[in-house]
C-alpha cells in the first residue's frame, strides 16, 4: 500500500441493506457512514440510520450491526437507542452522521457529527464528543455543546469527524463548509465543503490548522466528504469522497467517487485518485455513486466499507485491499 | 478597608434621550434601539446601539446596529445618526445573517474595535446567536468583518445562543464578559430561552479561554435569564451592571429588572441587587421594565443609558449617578 502504486480493491458486495431488518428508533431506511470498531469475537459498525419526524423530514439516528471476522454472518443488530439525539436547540437535535468511534486508553470514544435544522439554508452541522461506558453499546455526551464549530474562516458546517490518536496527539480530518451556492436565483442554497485538520492534546480542546488538505479536482466548487486514514508502510493514507457541487442527487456523472491521498508527515498531502483502485460498478447496488469510504485493518486485513447509490438508502458494502 | 463592596448606588433619571420611532428617513431604523454602549469623542458621544426595519410579512425582524452622536455638553442633543448601518448583515448561511445585536465598541490603537452578536435563524427554536469580531479604521463610522465566521461560539459546556458581548481591556487583557444558553424552556406553545453570565479572556482578542462557570448567582430561580453584563471600574472596586427576567411569561411585570454585583478580581463577583439604586418608573416609557445598563464616566460625572419597556422598542434613557456610598 504505497501511495504510488495503484492499490486493488476486491468488491466483496454489499453487506447489510437496512430495509431487511428491524432498526430502533422508527428507522426504516438508510445505513450510511458504516464505522467499524473491533472487539475480541466480531466486528461492530456503527451506521446512520432514519426515521421521519411528523413534518415528513428526516432524523438521523444510530445504529450498529455485528459481525463475525469474516463478514459472512450478522451476529447482533441494536434493539435500543445508541446515543439520544440533542436536546432542543443543540447543535445534534436533527440527526447524527456519522458518530466516528475509536477506541483510546481503555475508553470508547464517540466523536457525533451533529445536524440541526436552520431556516435560511437547510441545516447547520458541528462535532461533540461522547463515550461509551458498556462497551459501545450506548454513548453519552460530555457535554450538550459541540467539541469542534463554526470559527472565523471556517464560518459553517463542521462536521464529517475522524479521529486518531498518532504518537500521542489526537487528529482529527472533518469537513467545514466555504459557501453555499444556488443554482439559479429562486434554488434552494447547495453546500460547498472542504476538508481540514485539526489537533489536540486531549480530544476534547482542539485546534484548527484552519486551511484545506486536499486540493480540489473537479473545480473551486467539488463537495468533499467524510475522510478515513490509515497508517500503512510507514505512510498515511486518506480516502474520503468528492462530488460536483450541483446534480449530485441524480446525475451519475455528478454524484460522489472516493478520492484518495497520502503523506508522510499527517500535514501534507498527495492527491492521487488515480492510484484508488476503486469505483462504481458497471450495475447494481454501487453503479451510479460510491461515498462515505471507512477504512479498517482486521488482522493483517485492510477494508473499506462504503455506501452505493443514493447515499446509502439500501445500505453499505464491503472492499478488501488485496495488495 | 471599605473595597466597596458595602456602597449603594443611588441613580437620577434623565428621561428617555433617543426615540427610533422618531427618526424620520431611514428605513433600517423604525424601531428599537437596543444595548446601547458608547463611545467617547472630544465634541460628542457616539452611541451604538441595534434597531429595526419594520418586519417582514411572517413578522421576522432584521437588527442592524447604528450609531447617534450626541452633544457632549448636552447629552439630550442628537447631533448626528449614522446614515447606514456600521456593517452588513452576513450572506447565506453564516451566523450573523439575520441580526447584528447587541453591539460593544473599544478604542484599541488606532483603530475602534467592535463586537457584536451575529444572529442565525433556526427551525425547532427561533433563533441562535454567536459573537462576532468587526473593526474600523475610520473613527467608528464603519466596520469591516474580516472574516465570515464567529470568534466566540457554541462548545462542550455552551451549547447555544453565546451573545451580549461586553468588551474590556484591562491590565492588557481582553475580558469578554457574554452570556451563555442553559436551556430552551417550553411554554404556551413558545420556547424561550434562558441564559446566564459568563466571562472570556484573551491576549490577542481573537483566541479565547472561557472561565466556563455562571458568574451571577440567581435570584429568581434557576430559569432566570441574564444579560448586559456591564462592567467597569470606579473608586477602588469592579461593578457590574446588568439586567435579569423570568424565564417565561415575561412581557410586562416578570421582565426585565437591573440587577448588580461587584468584584475585586474581576473573577468573583457578588451580587446585591440592593445596591443597584434603579428601578422602573411609577409611570412612562420605563413602568413596565428597565433592561440592558451601560455605564460610563464622562467629565466627572458617571452615567447609564438603559432600555425602558419593550426591550428599547422606543429607544433609550440616561440616568446620572446621584450618590455612592
Amino acid at each position: 500500500m504505497k501511495g504510488v502504486a495503484i492499490m486493488k480493491w476486491k468488491k466483496l458486495g454489499r453487506v447489510f441493506n437496512p430495509v431487511e431488518h428491524h432498526l430502533p428508533d422508527n428507522c426504516f431506511e438508510f445505513a450510511q457512514s458504516p464505522q467499524a470498531l473491533l472487539f475480541d469475537n466480531f466486528v461492530r459498525i456503527y451506521f446512520s440510520t432514519r426515521e421521519r419526524d411528523t413534518s415528513g423530514k428526516y432524523l438521523s439516528h444510530i445504529s450498529f450491526v455485528d459481525f463475525d471476522f469474516e463478514f459472512k454472518n450478522i451476529l447482533n443488530l441494536s434493539k435500543e437507542t445508541v446515543i439520544s439525539l440533542g436536546g432542543l436547540g443543540c447543535f445534534d437535535e436533527h440527526g447524527i452522521f456519522p458518530l466516528n468511534v475509536l477506541r483510546h486508553e481503555n475508553k470508547i470514544l464517540g466523536y457525533i457529527g451533529g445536524w440541526s435544522r436552520r431556516v435560511a439554508v437547510s441545516v447547520e452541522t458541528a462535532i461533540g464528543l461522547a463515550v461509551s461506558h458498556d462497551q459501545g453499546e450506548t454513548f453519552t455526551r460530555v457535554g450538550a455543546g459541540p467539541v469542534l464549530t463554526a470559527s472565523q474562516y471556517e464560518p459553517f458546517l463542521v462536521g464529517d469527524p475522524f479521529v486518531r490518536v498518532f504518537n500521542g496527539t489526537y487528529h482529527m480530518w472533518y469537513i467545514y463548509g466555504v459557501r453555499w451556492i444556488r443554482e439559479s436565483g429562486h434554488s434552494v442554497p447547495e453546500r460547498v465543503y472542504k476538508i481540514g485538520h485539526a489537533t489536540s492534546p486531549d480530544g476534547v480542546a482542539w485546534r484548527k490548522t484552519s486551511k484545506q488538505v486536499i486540493k480540489d479536482r473537479l473545480n473551486i466548487d467539488e463537495c468533499q466528504a467524510l475522510p478515513t486514514v490509515i497508517e500503512c508502510d510507514k505512510t498515511f493514507h486518506m480516502f474520503f469522497c468528492y462530488r460536483q457541487a450541483l446534480g449530485f442527487r441524480n446525475q451519475k456523472e455528478s454524484a460522489y467517487r472516493i478520492g484518495y491521498a497520502y503523506s508522510d508527515n499527517l500535514v501534507r498531502w498527495v492527491r492521487d485518485d488515480a492510484g484508488i483502485g476503486i469505483d462504481v460498478s458497471e450495475g447494481g447496488w454501487d453503479s451510479d455513486m460510491m461515498c462515505y469510504p471507512h477504512v479498517f485493518r482486521v488482522g493483517s486485513d485492510i477494508y473499506m466499507l462504503y455506501n452505493g447509490n443514493e447515499f446509502g438508502r439500501y445500505g453499505f458494502g464491503l472492499a478488501k485491499l488485496e495488495n | 478597608m471599605d473595597n466597596g463592596q458595602s456602597k449603594r448606588f443611588l441613580w437620577r433619571k434623565l428621561g428617555k434621550i433617543f426615540d427610533p420611532t422618531k427618526v424620520v428617513g431611514i428605513d433600517w431604523m423604525r424601531e428599537f434601539a437596543q444595548a446601547p454602549s458608547v463611545l467617547i469623542f472630544d465634541d460628542f458621544v457616539r452611541v451604538y446601539f441595534s434597531c429595526r426595519p419594520f418586519s417582514d410579512k411572517n413578522g421576522q425582524y432584521v437588527s442592524y446596529t447604528g450609531f447617534a452622536d450626541l452633544n457632549r455638553k448636552n447629552l439630550f442633543e442628537v447631533l448626528n445618526i449614522s446614515k447606514k448601518p456600521i456593517m452588513e448583515l452576513g450572506e447565506t448561511g453564516t451566523f450573523d445573517e439575520f441580526g447584528t445585536y447587541p453591539t460593544s465598541v473599544i478604542r484599541f490603537e488606532d483603530r475602534v474595535i467592535a463586537y457584536y452578536g451575529g444572529w442565525t435563524r433556526c427551525e425547532s427554536v427561533p433563533f441562535d446567536v454567536a459573537i462576532g469580531m468587526a473593526t474600523s479604521w475610520d473613527n467608528g463610522e464603519t466596520f469591516n468583518k474580516s472574516c465570515r465566521g464567529p470568534v466566540l461560539s457554541a462548545w462542550l459546556f455552551e451549547p447555544f445562543i453565546i451573545s451580549g458581548p461586553k468588551i474590556r481591556r484591562i491590565n492588557d487583557i481582553w475580558y469578554l464578559w457574554y452570556i451563555a444558553g442553559k436551556s430552551w424552556i417550553e411554554s404556551d406553545g413558545n420556547v424561550e430561552p434562558v441564559y446566564k453570565i459568563r466571562m472570556a479572556s484573551s491576549e490577542d482578542g481573537i483566541t479565547w479561554v472561557r472561565e466556563n462557570r455562571d458568574l451571577i448567582q440567581d435570584k429568581l430561580d434557576e430559569f432566570e435569564a441574564q444579560a448586559s453584563p456591564d462592567v467597569f471600574y470606579y473608586q477602588d472596586s469592579y461593578h457590574m451592571f446588568f439586567c435579569y427576567r423570568h424565564g417565561t411569561n415575561y412581557r410586562g411585570p416578570r421582565g426585565y429588572r437591573i440587577g448588580y454585583a461587584s468584584s475585586t478580581d474581576l473573577m468573583n463577583w457578588v451580587r446585591d441587587d440592593s445596591k443597584t439604586g434603579i428601578d422602573i418608573s411609577e409611570s412612562g416609557w420605563d413602568n413596565e421594565t428597565i433592561a440592558y445598563p451601560h455605564v460610563f464616566e464622562l467629565d466627572g460625572k458617571v452615567y447609564m443609558l438603559y432600555l425602558g419597556n419593550q426591550v428599547g422598542r422606543y429607544g433609550f434613557g440616561l440616568a446620572e449617578l446621584e450618590a455612592y456610598g
